[in-house]
């Protein structure tokens, strides 16, 4: 198959009309929820925003602290701050770099769905798992930091 | 630009009644040129200094294309609305770092894939799915190759994201003509208050505009080239 009909609007307008009942529903499902999703933006030129950087899910771990069967890890990345996450099946172990004491928010779309503090090493620790999609917000003393959405 | 340009320095003398009436009737002339314009590069900017109409205009315009491009990985119709939902709530946060017009759909398509992918991965699938609350409508026939279905997928996604860039009025009249069973044009020029005796033209133009929309050029050049080389470099 190649574009070969998209010359003729009938059969152009025929392939479109395939792709578009296709995905109609269950992008009309959505509409509200996505519309919702722009009440999260933030308005902050001092939070830092930490991209995803790594996810042990698709990408080939090299280090020994996971193999294949290991715990999903996660890394956000911003300058000066990151957060590393080892998603455990009931628990989720986070790290934030450099370490430090840091007044977590964990957020879903439903709302901050738990508050945690880490330790001096920057360790902390959320249990059960939260709802997907989720984020971390952090706060230390020098900054303040908030992770991309992901789905765990 | 260059027209807003030209019409600012007279609309900063508007001294007298009847040339008001002239200037603002010059304003909606410019904004009816500027609908022919590809907006999304102006949906995107005014999102990004919280328009809240203009993400759900984004929203609209581009759920198709993330549905689609997420389907393909054959994930549950939750989870892709789970996938697609997490491409949306990161991209409020990025809107400030898409600048470009075709930045966006690209985001999309990229950080789309790559969520479908790690969610499949992850291992946290939540199979078994009911086949009865699961069913997606025309799923692809069980007689269709992986070949054939990534040929598929490839021309859907770029129809619908050469669909997402047409003017308004255009888009809404394809919209309308894809209804399935199909609208009378009685019943579309009643929706989109197009007179009936338009609606074939904007058609006409509508789908002339969808052939010349980047995605479309693109896909259609990547096609040509590859069916070329596959024949062996053909001058």
């Amino acid at each position: 198959m190649s574009t070969q009909g998209w010359d003729d609007d009938q059969a152009l307008l025929a392939d479109l009309g395939d792709a578009w009942r296709e995905v109609a529903p269950v992008a009309a499902a959505l509409t509200a929820r996505a519309h919702a999703a722009y009440s999260w933006r933030t308005v902050d030129d001092d939070l830092l925003l930490a991209s995803l950087r790594f996810d042990s899910a698709v990408e080939p771990v090299t280090s020994s602290r996971a193999g294949g069967d290991g715990p999903r890890i996660l890394v956000f990345s911003s300058t000066p701050l990151s957060m590393e996450l080892e998603v455990l099946p009931d628990q989720i172990v986070g790290q934030l770099v450099p370490p430090g004491i840091a007044d977590i928010v964990v957020e879903t779309e439903a709302g901050p769905a738990a508050r945690v503090r880490s330790d001096e090493r920057g360790y902390f620790l959320i249990s059960p798992l939260p709802a997907s999609p989720m984020r971390m917000r952090c706060e230390t003393s020098t900054g303040r930091l908030v992770t991309d959405w992901v789905s765990l | 630009m260059r027209r807003i340009c030209r019409v600012h320095p007279r609309l900063s003398l508007p001294t007298h009644p009847t040339q008001r009436v002239v200037l603002a009737l010059r304003r909606v002339e410019e904004v009816s040129v500027d609908d022919e314009q590809a907006p999304i590069a102006r949906l995107v900017t005014a999102a990004n200094r919280g328009d809240q109409e203009a993400w759900r205009e984004l929203v609209a315009r581009y759920s198709p294309l993330l549905v689609s491009v997420i389907r393909r990985f054959g994930l549950s119709r939750a989870e892709t609305e789970d996938v697609a939902q997490t491409v949306w709530l990161r991209m409020v946060e990025h809107l400030g770092a898409l600048r470009e017009p075709h930045a966006l759909p690209k985001w999309l398509i990229t950080t789309g894939r790559r969520e479908a992918m790690r969610h499949l991965a992850s291992g946290r699938r939540d199979w078994p799915h009911d086949p009865q609350q699961d069913t997606w409508p025309s799923v692809p026939s069980d007689d269709e190759g992986p070949d054939e279905a990534l040929v598929r997928a490839e021309r859907h996604e770029a129809l619908l994201a050469g669909l997402a860039e047409l003017p308004g009025r255009q888009r809404e009249l394809l919209i309308m003509l894809m209804v399935d069973p199909p609208l009378s044009y009685t019943s579309i020029s009643e929706r989109t208050g197009i007179p009936v005796g338009s609606i074939g033209p904007t058609r006409a133009r509508a789908i002339t505009r969808l052939r010349q929309t980047p995605p479309m050029l693109a896909y259609q050049t990547e096609v040509e080239g590859l069916s070329r080389s596959a024949k062996g470099g053909r001058p």
